[in-house]
Order: structure tokens, then C-alpha cells, then sequence
């Protein structure tokens, strides 16, 4: 069955792979990649390690593919065989992973606001960020993963290797923190 | 969504350009060398135990993943009990998965509502007197005891994956809790048995089964 952009649907090509189809895993791992890799890059702090945390966890995901539960959404699955492999890696490198993400100063394509403006604007946002990479690692991450990486709360918990519930409070404190520290 | 949360979604991260990954794929599973190593080692350690002085020497020979097997002089003192003997109280299926921290792997089409769980493990009645046990390894171990030339041991290959049926006189199944403790509400004399590995759970598949029977419900989990 064909979806509307004439690309088979995600549970066919997870049928295909089940059955050893490396082409269709390949087109998995195309729709995945960009998620994959950015979480490991958030665990391990580090692209390097982040790319060969991702390259690595879709290896150990295509030999498990056969353990892959029909009908579940592959995407928590593979996130929490990357992630747990990124943090097998910074567990044996015996580092502490200092992340500090950055915003990226490109164009809104919306018209263009007033100069005073761009400038409160850009404050406030490096300001937001700021205090973002100032929280304890566990709120860190969790806010990365729900609204830098648009995870869901499902996908969230998997990444994080913790209950939904914890998902939910944890982000809960981590955004009254921000609150608190950068007052609307 | 609140005013913050919409902050933070549209804030745009930087993050590093997204290599190009490109896995090298291998065969997805390739157990049967490990299943070979395993019947290669019942039959060096069937010759093994035909010598007196041998025998003695020999104690935890095998390890199938949170499943140990030994085989001794004599057993250890046990009873003829409930396949589910200190297994506590059944639970819906959801909850049983909760409290035993994984997803329960099931025969196709088994209409399964209810287990026994504790962290770790999970205890599955199939019907027949079938009981299908699977553990994560996590909390509680196997560990079978057994009179060699009582009790026979064949290495078999379920789906894939290394496997091992027990049959013939009874043996002695004995839980251990963490640090190796003997949970003794649960030590009681075990039947034919199969015990396959399937991904990150051991599983077992135990009652009144022929080793045909018991690959074919072991080729159904899911």
C-alpha cells in the first residue's frame, strides 16, 4: 500500500526490514536519522560520539528488529536503543557531558520586526536558552527532548529510559524553574 | 500549551549537521553458532559425566541467561508443587507488565488477560497446565538442579536463538533473589521444560509437553 506522497507507509517498511529487507531499513533510517542522532548529541554531548552512538544503535535496532512488537510505533523503539547506547558511551568514557546548546541565528521569514525589537527578541531568547543549559541535567534533558526535539511524552520516557509519569513532573518543575528564572 | 512552552518550541537550536549514517547491515540475527557451541558442550559434557572423577568436578555448566544449570549427586529436598508456587497473586496483564518492568511476549492468538509478576519476571498460564515463564534478568534467577543420567538435555534452536529442553526424571527449580538468596516459597520439582533465549528475556515453557509441542507454542511467542 502506497501512502499519499507514493512512499510506502512507515509499517511496511517496518514488515519489509522484519524480513530482512536492508533497502527498506535504509529508508527507516533516512526518516529517523536526524532525530536519532540530535538525541544522542543531547546524551553525549559531543557529534562525534553522537554519530557513532546513532550509527551504532540502528545496527543493534536492525538486529532486534525482529523483537520490534508489530503495531508499535517504531520511532520510541529506535530512540531508546540510540539513547542508550549514547549513554553506554559516555559511561564508559567516564566524562560528564557539558552540553550547551545554542541558538541559531537564521532568518524567521516572517516580515521583518523593528531593530529594537529583532534585538528584545534575541535577548530574551538567548536569555530563555541560557537558563535552559543552566538546569540540572534531568530537567535539561527533558525539556530538550519535549520541545527541542518535539518528542512526545511516550517518546520521551523511552529516551530517558523513565516512566511517563516521571516525564510529566519532571517537565512540570523544569518549566516553573524557567519560569522563575526568566520571568515572562 | 503555555506562553513558555510556545517560547521554547520556537527557539531555534543549533545543532550540528545531522551526518549521513549508513549502517553497515549484517545478518539480522546469526545465533546458530552460540546453539552449536551449546549441543557441542552437552555432548563433551555427556562423555564428561560417564567418569566417575569427572563428574564430580563438574558444577554450574551452563548459563543460559538468568537460567543456570548444575548438575548434582543428589537433590536438594523439594516438593511436587503448583507451577505458580510463590508466585503470589495472578494480576491483569497490564498491571503484571508494570510491576514486572517489560512487556510480556505471548503465543499468537493465546488469550492471555491475567500473570504472575515481580520485577523482572513475568509468569504466563498458557492452559494445559502450560506454564510460560519469562525473565529480564533483572531481580530473580533460574537455577535448575539435576541428576545427570536422570534427566536429559538436548540444545535446540527456537527461532533462531539458543534453546535447551529438559526432560525425562523431575528436577529441582530454585529461584534466587537478589544476591543470589534461595527464595525458598518457590523450590519445588520441575517437569520437561524448554528454555530458549529470545532477545533480552529468557524464557521457559513448562508442563505436560512433548519437545514438538513445546517448539511449536515456543515458535508462537511474539
Amino acid at each position: 500500500m502506497e501512502s499519499v506522497e507514493g512512499r510506502p507507509p512507515e509499517s511496511d517498511l517496518v514488515e519489509r526490514a522484519r524480513k530482512g529487507d536492508a533497502r527498506a531499513y535504509e529508508r527507516l533510517v533516512a526518516m529517523h536519522r536526524q532525530t536519532a542522532f540530535r538525541t544522542a548529541y543531547l546524551i553525549t554531548g559531543s557529534a562525534a560520539e553522537a554519530e557513532d552512538a546513532a550509527q551504532e544503535g540502528f545496527v543493534k535496532a536492525w538486529r532486534s528488529l525482529w523483537r520490534f512488537r508489530r503495531g508499535a510505533e517504531l520511532r520510541p523503539w529506535l530512540l531508546k536503543i540510540v539513547a542508550n547506547e549514547a549513554r553506554n558511551r559516555v559511561r564508559s568514557s567516564g566524562r560528564r557531558t557539558s552540553l550547551a546548546l545554542r541558538v541559531a541565528h537564521e532568518s524567521s521569514g516572517d516580515a521583518a520586526p523593528s531593530p529594537e525589537a529583532s534585538l528584545l527578541e534575541a535577548e530574551r531568547r538567548e536569555t530563555l536558552l541560557a537558563a535552559v543549559n543552566a538546569l540540572p541535567e534531568p530537567a535539561r534533558l527533558v525539556i530538550a527532548c519535549r520541545y527541542f526535539l518535539e518528542l512526545s511524552e511516550q517518546e520521551t520516557a523511552a529516551v530517558l529510559g523513565v516512566r511517563h509519569g516521571t516525564v510529566k513532573s519532571r517537565t512540570a518543575r523544569a518549566l516553573a524553574r524557567l519560569r522563575e528564572e526568566v520571568p515572562a | 500549551m503555555s506562553e513558555l512552552e510556545r517560547e521554547l518550541r520556537s527557539l531555534a537550536i543549533e545543532w550540528p549537521e545531522t551526518p549521513a549514517l549508513t549502517p553497515v547491515l549484517g545478518r539480522q540475527r546469526s545465533r546458530r553458532p552460540l546453539v552449536l557451541a551449546l549441543a557441542a558442550l552437552l555432548v563433551a559434557l555427556a562423555v564428561a559425566l560417564a567418569v566417575p572423577p569427572a563428574r564430580s568436578a563438574i558444577l554450574r555448566f551452563l548459563h543460559l541467561r538468568g537460567e543456570t544449570i548444575e548438575f548434582v549427586g543428589t537433590l536438594p529436598a523439594a516438593q511436587e508443587r503448583s507451577l505458580t508456587a510463590g508466585l503470589g497473586r495472578e494480576l491483569p496483564l497490564a498491571e503484571a507488565e508494570a510491576r514486572a518492568g517489560f512487556t510480556a511476549l505471548l503465543p499468537a492468538h493465546a488469550r492471555v488477560h491475567h500473570a504472575f509478576a515481580r520485577p523482572g519476571v513475568l509468569a504466563i498460564r498458557l492452559g494445559k497446565g502450560r506454564l510460560l515463564s519469562e525473565l529480564s534478568g533483572v531481580g530473580l534467577d533460574v537455577q535448575k538442579k539435576l541428576l545427570p543420567g536422570a534427566t536429559r538435555l538436548q540444545a535446540v534452536e527456537v527461532g533462531g536463538e539458543p534453546g535447551l529442553w529438559i526432560e525425562g526424571g523431575p528436577h529441582v527449580l530454585v529461584f534466587l533473589g537478589p544476591g543470589g538468596v534461595i527464595e525458598t516459597r518457590t523450590l519445588r520439582l520441575a517437569g520437561n521444560v524448554l528454555v530458549w533465549e529470545h532477545g533480552a528475556l529468557t524464557l521457559r515453557l513448562e508442563g505436560p509437553l512433548t519437545l514438538a509441542e513445546a517448539l511449536r507454542v515456543a515458535g508462537a511467542v511474539r
